[in-house]
Parts: C-alpha cells; structure tokens; sequence
C-alpha cells in the first residue's frame, strides 16, 4: 500500500518524513499506479504537492513544473502572471545550476502573494504547490546552492507527466475546452470559440442546446454567485456561425486506406466518424433510421422544440462533409451483419445507443392493451417519423426523467387533452433536468407526484380507460441516499386515461452482436471494453460515475472492434458519449497504425483527474459578486406548447448578452503533473 | 441606479457601469495601463486594483462591474505596493532604450513609472530578447518594449474589423504578431499604433522624425474620404510629420490608411511650388503669382466678356466649403457663367438629387455614429471601407457590439462581409433590380413601414409588375434570400440603409437610387425611429461642394435660379445668369464645338476621371485657356496654359461637410508649402482682379460665413471657429415620398466581362498616390478578377492582362480575388499612370470589356 511521505493537497499539511511511530493515514482519490503500472511518485497542482516516494527529487520537480506552466500554459496576459512566473521559473533553473542564492528563495513567497493579482487562476494557483514546497523542502533547495551537497545526478530521469484542466473542463465528459472557447466569446472571436468547442464537440448546436451541462455544477464562479452559462454560450457560437451563413473551414488530412465501419449515427457514430474523418479515415456509418433522421436519440429522442431538426442536420451535414458516409436504412444485424462489417472494414465502432424501454412492472402491462404504449422512446420516435403513435387525447405519462418529461410535453404537441406526468418521488428528486419540469408546469402539463401505478385499467374491449395508482410515502434512505419510497395501503385511486405511456428508462438492444464474435455484455446489456487496472491505495479498483471501470480502452475483446456511446457507458448524456466516442476514434487511430489500443497518458490523466475532482465546492473564491449570470429568453405561455407547434422554445442569447456572460468566467486553467 | 462608496464619497451610477468610470464620475482617477474606453476590458496589467470592503482579494477597477452598497477604496499602503512592484515586474527586461524609442515623452509606462516613483526593481530574470519586426510596411513592432496590454490587438479586432495581429506565444515569449508569424497584411490604418502606449508599435514614416514634445498640434478635419474624421497635424518645419486622433474625438481616434499615412502627399517632392506659365515653346515655366494671376484672369476675362458661356469652371470635392463657395462665385458672379460642375456629375449629385425629391436633403439622415445603435445596417453596392472607412468601423460596431444584423447587397463581396447575416451578391449592372426585389420582399413579408408615406400604391403598384422570378433571372438572387434579407433589413425596427459606388454610378442609377430610398422609407430608417440613410462618396467635401452650389443646376443651398438668381446677383452686386449652365459633359461637348473656349480647373483632374480619356485629351487641349488650380501637375495640369499651385488640406482653414451632413470647422496646420496659395486665397485674388467691384475682397472668414449662411439659407447657426467641435448644423426639411420602380433590362453586354472602376482599400482619390506611404502598400493599379475565371483562364497573379473595350485597351497585372464573381472584373480608379479610362465609354458600370494574357 502506498504511503504517503508528505502533503499539503487542500491546506493540510500532513508529513511523515521523520515520524518514528505510525505514520498519519491519510488517503487521496489517486491511482498507485499511474497507468496501472508505473507507481505514482508524486502529485502536484493547484492544491499542494503530494508525495508518495521519500527521493523524488523535489527541487527539480518544482523547477520543472514552473517551466512547463511559464513556457507551455501561461497566456501571457497578464502582467504579474507572463513575469511573475518566468522570474520563478528562471529562478528555479538557477537553483538547479547552483547559480541561485538563499535569499532569492525568499522571493518565492513574495512572488506568490503578488500573484494572487493575476487575472486568471493558472499561474497564480501554480504558485501553490511551488511555494509549499520551498516552504517545507527548503534545505532540499538549498542542497542544490552547495555543490557539494547537490543530490546524485539519478534523480533527473524522474518522468513528468502533466495535464492542463479546469474544474468546468474536467467535468465536461468531453473535456471540451471551456475557459478557452468562453474567453474567445469574450474577445469577440465567434469562429475561434467554435474551433475551440469542435475539438473536442462537433455537435455543438445540439449540446450548446440540450446538454445537462454538469460543467456548470463545476462552475468556480458558483462559490462567487452563479454559475457561468457555459451551454448557451456554447449555443452561441455555434448559432453564429449558422447565422453569418459560414461554411466551417475544417481541413481532414490525407485519406487514408484503412476505413472504419460505424454502427449508427448517434452522437457517438458521428463524433467518432467526425475525428477519425479529419485524420483522414473514410468512415461508413450504418444507420437503421431513413435519410433525414440522423443523429441518434437527439433526432428521434429529443423533440425539436428542444432541438429543431435543421439545426442538428447542419451539424450532421458539418461532419459529413469532412469525409464521412452515412448508409441509412441500414440495420446491423438484419441488412449487414456485424462480422460483414468487420470484413468490409479495418476498424468497426459499435454506437447503437439505448433505443428500447425499459417495462414499467405494472399489471396489464404485457397484455398489449390499446392506448398501453410500448414506451417513451418508442412513442417520441414515432411522433417524430410522423408515425401513428397510438396515443388518444388524455395521457398519462410514468416516469421522472427527461424523457418522461419530453413525453408528457410531446403529447400536449401532439393534440393531447390532458397530460399527465406520474412520478413516484417528489418533485425535487425527479432525475429530470429542473428547467424541463419548469418547462412543462408552463405547459399545462399536469403532475401526480409520489404516486406509484399498480394496474391498468381496461374496458371490454381492452382499451385503456385509466390507471390505478396508489401514494407513496418516503420510508429509508436506498443506497442511491434517497428515501425509499413505499406504497400507503389504502391510498389507491385511479386516473382516468385513453393513453398510459411508460418512460421509466431505456434500454439496449444488442441482439445485432452474435455471440460467437466474443465481445462480452454486461449484466446490465452494456458491450465490455478493456480497461486499465487502476486502484487506489486500498486496492479497490477504480470507477466512474456510471460503475465502469475508469479507464477504459474501448476495445471490445474482439480484437479491431471497439464501442461507445449509451450501448457501452450505459445510457448517459449526447456529451458522454461524445466524450467517449471521441476517445474510441484516437484508440482506433493507434490500433489501425500501430495495432495496438491504447491509451495516452493524457487520457489517462483525463480520468485520474476527473476521479481525484478539479471542482472544490467548498473553496472560498474572492470576487465581487456584482455581474448577474444572463439566462437564455424563451417562449413563454401554453400556446407554445399548442398542437403541432414544435417551433423551439429557448431563443438564446443576443451576442453582446454572451459576450457580457462569458465576461463573467474566471478562467480556472491549473496545471497537475505527476512524477511516476 | 446602483448607490456606492468611492474613497468615503458616495456616487450613484447604473448597473453595469465599472468601478472605474463610476470613480471618473467622482473625479477619482485610478491609474490604468491597459483599459481603452473604445474596446472590451482587458484586465492584462493589474495596475487598477482597488480593494472593497468584504472582498478578500483586490479587484481590478477596469472590469469589475458595480454592486449597490459596496465601499470601495482606491489607494492603500498594500495597493500602492502590489501596484508597484507589479510596474516593477512589467519593466524585468524591459528595453531602457527610451532615448531613442519612439513614445519616449508619450509613454504610459514611462507616466506609469514616474507616478508611481518605481526606481528599482526587486525582480530579475534572464535575459532573452526578441526579434525586432522591421520587414512589416509602415509599421514596425518591437516586442520587447511590449507590456501586453492588448489595446492594439483589441483595436484591430473590434474597431478595424481586422485581425491582423493576435497575441501569440507562450510565457515570457507572448508577443503581439501575426497569426502566421509572417507578414503584415492589413488595412494599414494605423490604429494600433494610435493604441499602443509604449513604443512596440511605432509608424515606420514617423521614426526619427522628432520627438513627440516638438510638434506643433493641430487639431483638422482630414482631408481624404467622406468620413470627416477629427485628426491632429503634428508639424514642424512646414511639414506634417504624423497625423494622430484622440480617443475622445467623434470617431474616437480610428482613422484609415488614408486619414494616418496619407498626409505624406502633402509632404510629396512632386508639389506645384510656383505658378506656372506655358512658354511660346509649349513649356510650362515657371511665372511669378503676379504674372500668372494678370495672366489667368485677363484670359478668363476677356474670354467671358464675349459670352459668359464661354467659359466653364470644374470645382472640387477636396476644398472646404468656403473655398467652393468662393469658386461659384468668382465663375457666376465675376465671370457670368453657370458652366459649373464637378465629377460629383460622375453619380453623387444626381443620386442626391432623388433622394433630395423623396427625402427632402441631400446627404445622411443623421451623424453616422447612429448607425452604431441600428438594430439592421443594410449596405448596397459598397466596399465600406474603400469608399468611406468610417462607415465601416460604425457598422462593425453595430454588428459586433450592438446585436445588429447586418445586409449587405451588391454585386462585389468585401472585407465586411465576415460580419454579415446576409450577402446578397448581384449581377453586376443589376442593382436596380436588387433594390426593386428588396423592395418587394418586404412589401411580400408585410414588414413595410407605411406610417406618413406618400407614393406607396405607386410603388406597390410597380413592384406588381415585377416577378420575382424576373428579379432572380437577372440578379441572380433568389426569392427566399430577397425575402430572409428583408426579415433581417427590419428586425429591431431600427434600420440604418447606406448605398454606395455600385448603386450611384450603376447602369440604371435612377432606378437604383430610388429603390435604396424607398428601402430606407420602407424600413422606416429615414423617421426619427430609424438608424438613418446615407450615401457614400469616396471624398472629402462632396457633399459641401454641392451644399455651395458648385453645379450647373442650383445656386448655393440648392436654390434655383428662378427663384433666387436676383436675391443672388444683388447679394454679389454682380449678374447672376438666370438659366442653369452646362453640366460636366455638356462643357466637354461645348469645348469640341468651339462654344466653351476657356476653362478653369480647381483641386480636380478631369482628365484622370472622365470616363472616354481619349475623347476628353482631345477637348482639353482644343481649349484657347486652361487655367488649373492644383497640388500636383496632374495629367490635366500638364495641358494648361497656366497652373496655379494651391495648399492641402492641412495648410489651409475653413469647414468641410461630410456625407453624414456633419459640417466641421478647422484652421491651417502649416502654411502653404513653398510658393502655394490656398484655393480661397487664389479665388479672391483672382475674382478681385476680374472685378473689383463685389464683395469679394479681404473678406473676412467670419463675414464669408455670415454671407454664405444668410444667402443659403443651409445652416441654423453659425459657429464662432473658437473651440468648436461640430461646425454648424444644417437645415433640413423632410418628405417620404416613395417613387415606383420600373428597372431597366440591363443591357447585354457585347463583350464578355463586366468592369467596375471604383475605389480601393489602400487609396484615397488620386491625391494618396502621391503618398509614397500609401504606395508602399499599393503601389500600382491591377486587374481583380474571380479566382474562378483565373483558374479557368489559367491566371495567376502578377501575369500581365490587356483589357479591351471598343473605346481602346490597357495592360495591367492580374489579382485574383475571392470578392468578384465569375465574369467580374474590378480595377481601381486611383493611379493615373493606368489610365484606365481609356476603356470606359460612359460613368455607369459596369463596362463590358474582354480579357487576354499578355
């Protein structure tokens, strides 16, 4: 197990150089091994330095740390950041020289209280762990002034890794660059902050639009007053462009020979294609849905006054047009198999996403009465293939999320009487985002809360003429932390309805992997892909968010074949599975030209960090809380929500409302590098 | 309103507003370096901390908007240490070379430095130095003097519309430069340098010239494009060396190319010195002002006395008003003639001349700043910046700053274009019908503003009778795009309408102008709702030019000659002539028929603009006197009988009016170069030797205004010349009168390309190639064509292309260029040498002319 020698990470220093009993135990959310191998030696950033192993060399890791923020990260825009931090920098490499003297150690704390005047949070959170370590390693630095004394030439082949995040950055599962395309809003630089955004998100009109944005639980700015609307400055950068009638100026490099075989145009499909296009590998993206209906769940799963269709086909159209292929009504499994598809290509990237309901577990449920839909998915993919979905005029919609509330909000669009959400928690636990359930309370949408359905009510003719539901009560709290909620006996009631429509969650279908290709699925029908073998000191492994292994490969364990989106996370976000498709085409990209599928130490570091956390809630951030965060204008009134009136409900910012918003980020860019 | 406490002393300021213009409003100055009042806040130097009460770190004043009920405070022991040892970490490295660095004497670190008493340095690093930009034309950039503060980066992106340079690098190495880190390609306006506080961005002209506590200062109106632009003439030893604008200036200290480095002409070897006689060998010699007044006058005189309409005089767009005042005068009043014109005849007058029937004036609706607040800038058939710069930087502001959307229309893409919702590109020859189909396509929309319109049924009634499929034939615009445009040209209810050179001198111009107009009524620009209309002209005084009467249809103030000839001739104890006389072409065509014997040529070159060159060569030198008045020995110059050297406009006094009707006021810079006279000063001499009689001379300014004020009855006031900043305000009376529209077929050309001769982005009339600045940039004419017919033609710049028309045919230099369209070509009007006239057989583009290597 490893011990840790010494730290300052947020404030408390714990040392246990010279301790003659036992040790102070102490834990951090970090790997023993970096890349499940190399042993961490060391961890420095923002919050202090942390040390693993007795001989790091702490003078040379502190020299080497300010050199990589002076000459890799510092933007030079500011003065007491651009010097302040190539005199610390200079500094250091004259202590490695021996050409420093004791005294100038002492501009170090000088230096670092000057630069809490910085502009931004990079150089001056830099000086953190650089003053704590001259602070209690000083005779180390000192040893370095005495040639004599200076410490065996070994130390040198320490290897530095670092990795430049922010707490918005680290959060995004796309790690889409925010200070920066925030910044270039600032600075009225529109086209600067798409190209920002693309690099890590090519479908930014959809996420600048319907994304849960959990960057902005990450928002330093929240510890001053309100969160950076970093979702619709998204949205407005990209708006820009489509507004200014700007074609993107994306360059894909050469083509190459090796193609790669895509099942489905999900956000995964297309953000996959979009990267591996642009390194100039011809993808093919199998689609089941005709021409038109691209984009995966976005198009068939989030009604267009959330996501109106031709702003997402513009971003399809954007990621087409660097080199990929999109067959439509093309079912894997049905109209190619999934081993043609290997055949045919040299990589294959299975992105089916999550398009099936989950069952609701009431009784009648199976019986296949008129009016009992077959689920939310299904009932939102009809309305919008303008398919009949069977629905009648009074709706009674089952769940808590957002697709139950996308249900509910379609049905009123549809022609619905009276809609109804039924949720078995309280208001404020339904897993939906706020502002949709807000969205739908303007609608007219009605709301049964803490209500569980027991039975579906039928006539002789087995249509639907109600549901039977009975209140819940909260009882203890589940493992989720939630009270469980339990049914009061005697509370049943029943609603009256032509149309119940279970939304309770969505589900894969993977019938389309044979079995003999050896990728495995997990009990909970996700594809397993290889993953590194990360734990923690106590020797527990490594997970995200989702109960995945951390870091993972994405390759299945058939070897060439790989997957993403919903169909391997489990059904998430369009911004996870971005994230994660874009990580799948830079391991297909090694695998096709190296034959291995790996990952780089900056993916590594990428989910070290989001483990370990950017975001410190608790921080005390000092700042005049004096620009209010700006919020999009909508559509207000039922009437939005009329019959057949998908026109989109959010209108946006103006671009002076985002340039004064995105005005607002602090910039939080740290630096963290590890010795290992 | 937000309450807050500012060093104990309490102010009241709006929300939004920034700790340090509410501490301003309270005379409280917080040292800054990098804040500019004109661009986005910045944040880069960290001088303007201050602290407040419950927030635990300083806060920068520049860009930390107010909070009710905060007390700040500006000046502590802390502040004033961290505010120095941050100077003192600003100046690691920092070059000490101010004995010769340019800013020495205006440096805002070396004011820095001094106020706040930093005389050592506690910080040190090693020593790397930068590369020093010497290769960039005019401007020359050292970053080791640079502190970083982003101002001309901001300046270049947010008012110039630019990008040309980007902070790029790392650490220590962050440097201003070009994104390629190659060279310079920009409008070379200069405005960084204006914004640069330390001397990192210098003028190339200027370096060396004098330090900046030598100069005399002027305050000026510039004299190039009709942006009338506030400048500063810095002078010594008769010559301008720099021209500057402040910040607080009405256009905030932006100028162009032109307005910054243009003034080199002024400085030109190639000045006219001395009058000039021709010999009986046919040499132009050099006369004593005695000899060649006695001479011009008894010429002109003698001439006149004959019939006063054998002779003819061309004026000026480039004198001030005063001057063009004086020239009508001297030819109606002195010489009885009303053969008065301009090369305002070229497409401005008679475009003005509509608008002046529907609208009531000529000229802008309001000052141009009003287009900042537009909620929709429409622009037809102009390059902004080529034309008029100023419109340009109002435009970018409204668009970029102001949430406005932006149309522009017209048959040639610009470097505005990056800024526009919506580019319809025309056909060239078609603008008529591209104004007709905006017109319809608001009618369609029902967006019209119909409120106190008269002539909208005509106009409906017009529009009827045009299909759109009609106006997509032959504009090559599509119903859907006429019809997006127009929901954008009336989104915000506050339109702004400016049209330019491809409408006042398109084919059919009448048309044209009529439906830009009716655009303007139709938005609703023109009311007092509205953003405002106006016309473009590439020069200086047009519009004031005409305002004076210098036309052979109207006295002074437009008055016509049935009506004001007597109250005239009184006023000037002279005989007015009372029926209007020979326009521009007509005196060309009076000359070849003998009738117009004698004329004079003041500050204009007939010769280089008249479109048939040819046929005007031939006229000129048929005449028995040509007396021209000039800076240059122009082409028409070289022809005259007798020359008359005058002053620029940095040598002489007076008002300009722009083309936004902004009248502005200004006195000489320098005193005429060498033996040069200013143009009144020659005019009054002049008209006192043909007859003494009038008013004339030793008029006072103060008594020409009063007399130019009362006969014209153009302005409300008049201002004392002392300290005044506007100039007078013009008189204006107003109508809405929609005209119909009945386009012409544009007529199919015989020859394959559509040429458009029109200004350029780095040239101001003829005068700025005359500015070895300016050259330095654009050194000579070139012929624009597509990159598509290039490609097609297997073209690539620099190749040598001879352009035939049936009139006659040049050679020039290719210059692909993404802003033509196929079957466009463009050249630019300014470089006499090209004599590109040669080929125009009329003032209306395009001309169709065939292309082929070689």
């Amino acid at each position: 197990m490893a011990q840790v020698v010494f730290s300052t990470w947020g404030g408390n220093t714990v040392d246990n150089r010279k301790v003659s009993g036992e040790p102070q135990a102490v834990s951090y959310r970090l790997p023993v091994a970096f890349d499940g191998q190399r042993p961490l030696r060391a961890f420095m950033g923002w919050d202090g330095i942390i040390l693993f192993d007795k001989d790091v060399d702490v003078p040379a890791m502190t020299a080497e740390y300010m050199k990589r923020v002076q000459t890799l990260y510092c933007c030079g825009k500011c003065t007491p950041g651009k010097k302040g931090t190539k005199v610390l920098m200079d500094l250091f490499q004259n202590v490695l020289a021996g050409k420093a003297t004791d005294a100038d150690l002492d501009t170090v704390e000088d230096l670092a209280e000057l630069l809490k005047n910085c502009k931004c949070t990079l150089c001056q959170s830099a000086t953190v762990p650089v003053f704590d370590a001259v602070k209690h390693y000083r005779p180390a630095f000192q040893a370095y002034l005495a040639p004599e004394c200076r410490p065996k030439e070994e130390e040198s082949a320490a290897r530095y890794i670092h990795k430049i995040t922010a707490p918005c950055m680290d959060k995004c599962p796309s790690h889409i660059d925010i200070p920066k395309y925030i910044e270039a809003i600032k600075n009225y630089q529109m086209d600067v902050s798409l190209a920002t955004i693309r690099e890590n998100m090519p479908l930014a009109a959809v996420c600048g639009r319907v994304c849960p944005h959990p960057c902005e639980t990450a928002c330093r700015r929240k510890n001053v007053d309100d969160a950076i609307n970093i979702m619709v400055l998204k949205r407005t950068a990209s708006d820009y462009e489509r507004l200014h009638n700007v074609t993107p100026a994306l360059t894909p490099k050469p083509r190459k020979a090796k193609s790669v075989g895509i099942v489905g145009a999900g956000p995964a499909g297309l953000a996959a294609a979009y990267y591996l296009a642009l390194e100039g590998y011809p993808c093919t993206i199998y689609e089941t849905l005709p021409e038109g209906f691209g984009g995966g769940m976005v198009a068939v799963g989030i009604p267009a006054y959330r996501m109106p269709r031709e702003i997402l086909q513009r971003d399809i159209d954007i990621i087409q047009s660097v080199g990929v292929e999109i067959v439509y009504n093309c079912r894997v499994g049905t109209d190619i198999s999934l081993a043609e598809l290997k055949q045919k290509h040299n990589a294959v990237f299975i992105a089916p996403g999550a398009h099936t309901s989950k069952p609701m577990g009431v009784a009648g449920e199976e019986k296949g009465y008129k009016g009992f839909l077959t689920g939310g998915i299904n009932f939102l993919r009809d309305a919008y293939l303008g398919k009949p979905t069977g629905m009648g005029k009074k709706v009674v919609v089952v769940g808590g999320g957002n697709t139950a509330i996308d249900c509910v909000r379609v049905a009123l669009r549809e022609g619905a009487e009276v809609s109804c959400l039924v949720y078995r928690r309280s208001r404020k636990e339904m897993p939906a985002d706020v502002w949709e359930v807000d969205g739908a309370d303007e609608e007219g949408v009605k709301f049964e809360f803490q209500v569980l359905p027991t039975r579906i009510i039928v006539n002789e003719k087995d249509e639907v003429t109600g549901v039977e539901c009975v209140r819940m009560a909260l009882g203890e709290p589940d493992a989720s932390g939630r009270r469980r909620p339990e049914p009061m006996p005697g509370s049943e009631f029943v609603i009256e309805c032509d149309t119940v429509i279970p939304a309770i969650g969505q589900d894969m279908d993977l019938s389309f992997i044979p079995p003999d290709m050896g990728i495995d699925i997990t009990k909970w029908n996700t594809v397993v892909t290889k993953y590194l073998p990360l734990v923690d000191a106590a020797g527990k492994d490594l997970k995200d968010s989702m109960g995945n292994p951390l870091s993972r490969t994405l390759m299945t364990d058939c070897e060439g074949v790989f997957a993403g989106g919903d169909a391997e996370i489990g059904p998430l976000t369009v911004v996870a599975c971005v994230g994660n498709a874009h990580r799948a085409a830079a391991v297909i990209q090694r695998w096709l030209e190296e034959g291995q599928a790996y990952l780089s130490e900056q993916d590594i570091f990428d989910d070290v960090l989001t483990y370990l956390g950017v975001y410190d809630k608790g921080e005390q951030v000092p700042w005049l809380d004096s620009a209010d965060r700006a919020n999009q204008k909508e559509i207000h009134g039922a009437a939005r929500a009329a019959k057949g009136n998908y026109r989109e409900v959010e209108l946006g910012f103006s671009d002076s409302t985002a340039q004064a918003e995105a005005d607002r980020c602090l910039r939080c860019y740290r630096m963290a590098m590890v010795v290992v | 309103m937000v309450t807050l406490t500012i060093d104990g002393k309490e102010v009241q300021v709006p929300k939004g507003t920034t700790i340090l213009d509410a501490a301003a409003q309270l005379g409280i100055t917080i040292p800054t370096l990098c804040w500019l009042k004109k661009v986005s806040t910045t944040g880069a130097c960290r001088i303007c901390i201050v602290d407040i009460a419950g927030v635990d770190r300083p806060m920068t004043a520049c860009n930390t908007p107010v909070k009710e009920g905060i007390s700040v405070t500006t000046s502590t022991p802390a502040l004033e240490k961290t505010r120095k040892k941050t100077l003192e970490l600003m100046l690691v490295n920092h070059p000490l070379d101010c004995p010769v660095c340019d800013a020495a004497g205006e440096c805002d670190l070396q004011d820095s430095c001094y106020s706040l008493k930093v005389d050592k340095n506690s910080y040190g690093a090693d020593l790397e130095r930068l590369p020093i930009r010497y290769d960039w034309k005019l401007l020359e950039s050292d970053p080791n003097r640079c502190i970083l503060c982003e101002k001309c980066v901001k300046v270049c992106r947010e008012i110039v519309g630019r990008e040309a340079i980007e902070v790029v690098d790392r650490g220590d190495n962050t440097i201003i430069d070009t994104m390629t880190r190659e060279g310079l390609d920009c409008d070379f306006c200069g405005n960084c340098i204006g914004a640069c506080p330390t001397g990192t961005l210098i003028s190339k002209p200027f370096k060396f010239r004098g330090r900046p506590w030598t100069f005399d200062v002027t305050p000026g109106i510039c004299a190039f494009c009709s942006s009338g632009c506030e400048v500063e003439y810095h002078t010594k030893d008769g010559r301008v060396e720099r021209v500057t604008s402040a910040d607080n200036s009405f256009n905030r200290g932006n100028l162009c190319i032109n307005g910054r480095f243009g003034y080199a002409a002024f400085n030109s070897p190639e000045r006219l010195t001395s009058p000039l006689i021709k010999s009986a060998t046919g040499r132009l010699e050099k006369a004593s002002w005695d000899q060649a007044l006695e001479a011009a006058a008894t010429g002109l005189k003698n001439r006149a006395a004959v019939s006063g309409d054998a002779v003819a005089g061309i004026g000026s767009p480039r004198v001030t008003n005063e001057e063009s005042y004086l020239f009508q005068k001297f030819l109606r009043g002195a010489l009885g003639s009303n053969n008065i014109d301009s090369e305002a005849r070229l497409g401005y007058f008679s475009a003005q001349v509509t608008q002046w029937e529907m609208l009531g004036y000529s000229g802008g609706t309001f000052a141009m700043d009003a287009i900042e607040k537009a909620t929709a800038v429409i622009v037809v058939g102009a390059d902004l910046k080529a034309e008029s710069a100023g419109f340009a930087y109002r435009a970018i502001q409204a668009a970029t700053k102001n949430d406005a959307k932006l149309v522009l229309a017209g048959s040639r893409a610009s470097s505005m274009n990056k800024f526009a919702n919506a580019f319809l590109q025309c056909t060239p020859g078609s603008e008529a019908w591209l104004a007709a189909g905006l017109n319809k396509a608001i009618v369609a929309e029902g967006l019209a503003s119909t409120a106190g319109l008269t002539g909208l049924d005509s106009l409906k009634a017009s529009l009827d009778a045009l299909s759109f499929e009609r106006i997509t034939e032959l504009t090559g615009i599509s119903e859907a795009a006429l019809r997006g445009a127009a929901a954008l040209a009336c989104s915000g209810g506050r339109a702004a309408v400016i049209y330019g050179a491809d409408v006042i001198r398109s084919a059919d111009s009448r048309n044209a102008v009529a439906g830009v107009v009716n655009l303007a009524l139709l938005t609703g620009a023109v009311t007092e709702a509205g953003a405002g209309i106006y016309p473009l002209d590439e020069k200086n005084n047009t519009q004031g030019m005409l305002d004076m009467g210098v036309c052979p249809e109207y006295l002074p103030g437009y008055h016509t000659y049935a009506r004001a000839a007597a109250s005239f001739s009184s006023a000037w104890h002279a005989t007015v002539p009372a029926v209007p006389g020979k326009d521009l072409f007509q005196i060309i065509d009076a000359i070849e028929a003998g009738q117009i014997t004698a004329l004079y040529v003041m500050g204009s070159d007939p010769l280089q603009f008249m479109p048939n060159r040819t046929r005007v060569l031939n006229a000129l030198k048929k005449l028995e006197l040509l007396v021209v008045q000039d800076l240059f020995l122009t082409d028409t110059a070289q022809l005259a009988h007798i020359v008359l050297p005058a002053a620029s406009g940095a040598e002489k006094g007076g008002s300009f009016t722009s083309v936004d009707n902004r009248v502005q006021c200004f006195a000489a810079a320098l005193t005429p170069a060498g033996n040069s006279r200013t143009d009144g000063h020659i005019l009054q001499a002049l008209h006192s030797l043909v007859s003494p009689q009038t008013t004339v001379t030793g008029q006072t300014p103060d008594a020409l205004h009063h007399e130019i004020t009362a006969l014209t009855g153009l302005y409300s006031e008049v201002c004392d010349h002392d300290g005044c900043k506007m100039g007078r305000v013009k008189n204006r009376t107003e109508a809405f009168v929609c005209l119909p529209l009945a386009p012409l077929a544009p007529p199919a050309g015989a020859r394959p390309f559509a040429l458009t001769i029109a200004p350029m982005l780095h040239h101001n009339g003829s005068m700025t190639t005359r500015s070895n600045n300016n050259l330095r940039v654009a050194g000579e004419a070139s012929v624009f064509l597509s990159r598509e017919d290039a490609a097609t033609l297997g073209i690539t710049a620099g190749d040598a292309l001879t352009i035939t028309s049936d009139n006659g045919s040049v050679s020039l230099k290719a210059e692909p260029s993404e802003q033509l369209q196929r079957g466009a070509l463009f050249i630019p009007a300014h470089f006499s040498a090209a004599a590109v006239t040669v080929l125009t057989n009329s003032a209306a583009f395009p001309q169709y002319v065939s292309l082929s290597k070689g």
